[in-house]
């Protein structure tokens, strides 16, 4: 290098040498991906981790990937969330104008609606949360416990419907105390 | 003749404007250009000193901690843009202030930013007048930063590719181009001005979180740019790609994205258009 690029601080105010800039001697290839087999365990495609910073899975020119298709992931699980977001409406109406005593199946609909609801709205702040793929103890660890909280809740609302006055009369007797 | 008038300009002028003598004609008039003022607001105006607080990290001592740098710049001698200021900034007071900036007329999306709590174009975003409360800019949010303002975007660039934005179609018209009515051109306006300056991608909290599997409400406004194309053959494959909890569905119709974007455009509403189209399986 020190042969390129004379340092006399002499010839240079007289032939006005230009100082290169020479901290990246790869500058020129840097989007170039390397083909040979001798890369770094910590470098991809002539591009060097730096601690803390991004991890990029190929080179700068690959594109991401996308997870394996599933339509009950996709399309079937937002239009199931909406509907039954949109059912909830007539089904609280129809609550807030019978007794529950009188329409026990009603009341059965609105317990495990309201339950399945919730469910999908608390499994979202898990997979935006502590999706398994970072967290790997605490995201299975939260997703069975919401799973088996739900089958509690949906047993309890079982029996307080059965053997109590059930949600409907809860509300009525809540509402007007 | 020519050669007098010029030099009659020059001598009138700064000595940092330099003319070309050997161009047949001058096309702009030298005294037209921005003259230095060595400090002196121009005639008629009052000095407006404004206080910027830049966000400040350097990748060669990475070990220092970024902070906020403070700049005081005086407005009745800069543009009223808030990168005229930032430009102003790197010229006069500090050359080691690091942004990315381009065309200064909002079509190229280089000088994306934090502008006040708000991403935006620094070259779209009028500084604010009042000089007694200080400007604060940072780069786009929740990004890695390679110097100052300017954030890495490969990941961004990289989910974009992912999303193939370019025509596919097996079978080509025998003859011409491809036809569309005015209706189906109609659908693409609103998307097709996007440019990609991840103004509302950085924006969006479910990005923050899950950046890596969540395309953005940038990528899938494009992604929903092509499925909406007439011309495009291919629109079932590409929502297929979309059919998973992570790629689209991470959106939780919270509308940073059609708040903060600097174009004036919609990302959430194409993004709620892909979900609807997938639901009914148009």
């Amino acid at each position: 290098m020190s042969l390129a690029r004379p340092s006399s601080s002499l010839l240079r105010p007289v032939l006005g040498f230009r100082q290169f800039h020479t901290s990246r001697v790869a500058a020129v290839n840097a989007s170039s991906q390397v083909r040979n087999a001798v890369v770094a365990a910590d470098e991809t495609g002539g591009f060097k981790y730096v601690p803390g910073g991004p991890i990029l899975k190929g080179t700068v020119n690959d594109a991401t990937t996308f997870p394996a298709p599933s339509k009950s992931h996709g399309s079937y699980h937002w239009a199931f969330e909406r509907a039954l977001s949109a059912a909830l409406i007539p089904i609280m109406g129809g609550a807030a104008v019978s007794t529950g005593s009188a329409y026990p199946i009603l009341d059965g609909i609105l317990g495990v609606s309201l339950i399945i609801h919730s469910h999908i709205g608390f499994d979202s702040c898990v997979q935006d949360y502590i999706h398994e793929r970072k967290f790997h103890y605490l995201g299975p660890l939260a997703k069975w416990a919401l799973r088996a909280g739900t089958g509690l809740a949906v047993w309890g609302v079982y029996e307080f419907n059965t053997n109590d006055i059930g949600l409907t009369e809860l509300t009525k007797r809540v509402w007007t105390a | 003749m020519r050669a007098t008038a010029l030099r009659t300009l020059r001598s009138t002028t700064s000595s940092s404007i330099t003319c070309n003598p050997a161009r047949a004609f001058s096309i702009s008039v030298p005294r037209s250009f921005a003259q230095p003022t060595d400090g002196a607001p121009p005639a008629g105006k009052a000095p407006q000193i404004k206080e910027f607080k830049i966000y400040r990290w350097n990748p060669d001592t990475p070990a220092e901690k970024p902070k906020l740098q403070s700049y005081k710049v005086d407005l009745s001698q800069c543009g009223p843009m808030m990168l005229d200021a930032l430009i102003k900034i790197k010229n006069e007071l500090d050359p080691t202030l690091t942004f990315r900036r381009s065309c200064r007329e909002g079509i190229c999306g280089s000088c994306a930013m934090n502008i006040d709590g708000v991403n935006t174009l620094a070259c779209l975003c009028r500084i604010e007048k009042d000089a007694s409360k200080p400007s604060k800019v940072y780069p786009l949010p929740h990004m890695y930063i390679v110097k100052d303002l300017v954030p890495d975007l490969t990941l961004f660039y990289k989910q974009y590719k992912s999303i193939e934005p370019f025509l596919k179609n097996d079978n080509p018209p025998a003859k011409g181009e491809f036809l569309q009515t005015q209706e189906e051109r109609k659908k693409l306006d609103g998307m097709y001005e996007c440019i990609l300056c991840a103004c509302c991608s950085t924006s969006c909290p479910s990005y923050w979180w899950n950046a890596d599997q969540y395309l953005g409400p940038a990528v899938l406004m494009q992604a929903y740019r092509w499925m909406a194309d007439s011309r495009d053959s291919y629109g079932a494959q590409r929502k297929e790609k979309m059919q998973n909890s992570m790629s689209l569905y991470r959106c939780h119709t919270i509308f940073n994205c059609s708040r903060t974007c600097p174009k004036g455009l919609n990302p959430a509403l194409a993004i709620s258009k892909m979900k609807y189209e997938m639901a009914l399986d148009k």
